[in-house]
């Protein structure tokens, strides 16, 4: 079941990464689009827009309707701290709801298209799929409110038909750091390095991890991931080909390309972010033997300490993982595994900055055995009214350790 | 040998194996079984390198790549200008 939906995940997923553009209303003028939030996020995040925002059009208790733009995490940043609108007339994206398409698919489908009205529009929530301080080290302003989200993981990726398995941290210094005179064979031709531009967060994860600041990389810097995607695929020299991407992004294209273990600095093997090649449990992310994660940061605005959007604090908080009110009437957990992420509930060590050193951790609300019966199996005990744990915490049908 | 010093030896072994020194590290190259621990690895990791280096029964690589360009001392050259 998972290799077909990634199949069509795969089958869809350049197709999906395209809006419908043609002749977009006003998202004002659009007819059941209740209850707006306005987001820029990271083009990482593109596929929990897509889902989650197909299960808030339809969430009964609380619809709302996410309206979202993709940028460079480090835009995103500034256009929360300087209130930078977006445009009015630019084209931004939203989702059907189930009443409004009820066969549209969240993996395969494109989203669809609307402009932003007269007067342009902050968004009400800006995202950065690495720590904020990746892109600046100012202050920022009190109205900014910082929440916490899953964890996102990058990969090194490759063509299909490269032999290539694993790269070293020394390798990707020499390699992303020299170009062809760093002699990192065979990844030795600049013409074939696709990296990202340097506000991306792809870019800057990675820039952390290997010791080469953002803008020395060499290589061809792309704008989206699917550029990336696009290059690799058909690239006539799969041996020498190698391009940065978001692991949801890889996890969709497996078919076609394929993620090299990475060897961190001090590690005496490398690894995954999950725990083969073939699966999906981000095994090594949650336990440390993965080190490119980061953290994804939810930014709105609460200038006297209530948000000035409501609705928008309650999507951040169901992407954090935080009890809401109303409950959902869906899985957020599920919506999170779907897309490739990794609750923060789910992690057994944490950092405090963009490539810094791993400290263990436990977190407070542990969805671990949650986790794992969506992404592999759990092997925790099942618990519930009749079926105490003998040990732990009863959450969601599984015994936690806490 | 008596059983006192054959203990003695198989400890010495096992604390050998242990440790974040370079010297520790697996010597084979390839792609390990997904279900094996690795030697040199430690049980209950605490600091960043134990982290990265905690056993585990994931799949990994060991690779020694041939790079001219890495220093004597194993240490990375500064990045060209």
């Amino acid at each position: 079941m998972r290799g077909l939906t990634l199949s069509l995940i795969a089958a869809g997923a350049l197709v999906a990464a395209l809006p419908r553009a043609a002749h977009a209303t006003p998202c004002d003028q659009i007819p059941g689009l209740t209850n707006p939030v306005y987001l820029q996020v990271g083009d990482t995040q593109l596929a929990l827009m897509k889902r989650l925002g197909r299960a808030m059009r339809d969430n009964a208790a609380r619809p709302v309707s996410m309206i979202f733009t993709t940028s460079g995490s480090c835009t995103n940043i500034r256009a929360i701290y300087d209130r930078t609108p977006i445009a009015a007339g630019t084209n931004v994206q939203y989702v059907p709801s189930i009443a409004e398409n009820p066969t549209w698919d969240p993996a395969t489908s494109p989203t669809l298209t609307c402009q932003v009205p007269v007067g342009g529009k902050v968004p009400d929530v800006a995202n950065s799929a690495l720590f904020n301080s990746a892109c600046t080290t100012e202050t920022p302003p009190p109205a900014v409110h910082h929440t916490q989200g899953p964890i996102q993981a990058y990969v090194m990726a490759a063509p299909k038909a490269s032999s290539q398995v694993a790269i070293t941290f020394e390798e990707a210094y020499f390699t992303f750091g020299f170009g062809m005179a760093g002699m990192a064979s065979p990844w030795v031709d600049e013409t074939q390095l696709f990296i990202r531009t340097v506000t991306k967060s792809t870019l800057l994860a990675w820039a952390a991890n290997i010791g080469v600041p953002a803008d020395k990389w060499k290589g061809v810097r792309r704008d989206g991931s699917s550029m990336v995607v696009a290059d690799l695929e058909p690239s006539t020299s799969p041996e020498k080909a190698i391009g940065i991407l978001g692991a949801e992004v890889y996890d969709s294209r497996r078919n076609t390309l394929k993620s090299l273990a990475f060897q961190a600095k001090g590690q005496y093997a490398a690894y995954w972010p999950d725990s083969t090649p073939s699966s999906f449990d981000k095994k090594n992310v949650r336990d440390g033997h993965y080190t490119v994660w980061s953290p994804t940061i939810w930014m709105d605005t609460e200038p006297a300490g209530q948000p000035v959007s409501p609705d928008a604090r309650y999507v951040i908080n169901l992407i954090a993982g935080h009890t809401v009110t109303p409950a959902p009437g869906f899985d957020m957990t599920a919506v999170v595994a779907a897309v490739g992420l990794t609750p923060a509930c789910a992690m057994a060590v944490t950092r405090s900055f963009e490539g810094g050193p791993l400290s263990r951790y436990a977190p407070p609300e542990s969805c671990v055995c949650k986790y794992e019966s969506l992404v592999d199996q759990s092997n925790c005990r099942t618990c519930g009214p009749s079926n105490a744990c003998s040990t732990g915490v009863c959450r969601n049908g599984f015994c936690e350790v806490q | 040998m008596t059983t006192r010093a054959l203990l003695m030896v198989l400890s010495l072994a096992f604390a050998a194996a242990c440790g974040d020194d370079a010297a520790d590290r697996p010597k084979d190259a390839g792609i390990d079984a997904p279900t094996t621990p690795d030697a040199g690895c430690f049980e209950n990791p605490q600091t960043h390198a134990e982290i990265i280096n905690a056993c585990t029964t994931a799949q990994k690589v060991f690779k020694k790549p041939n790079l001219p360009l890495l220093q004597a001392d194993g240490s990375l050259p500064s990045l060209p200008p």
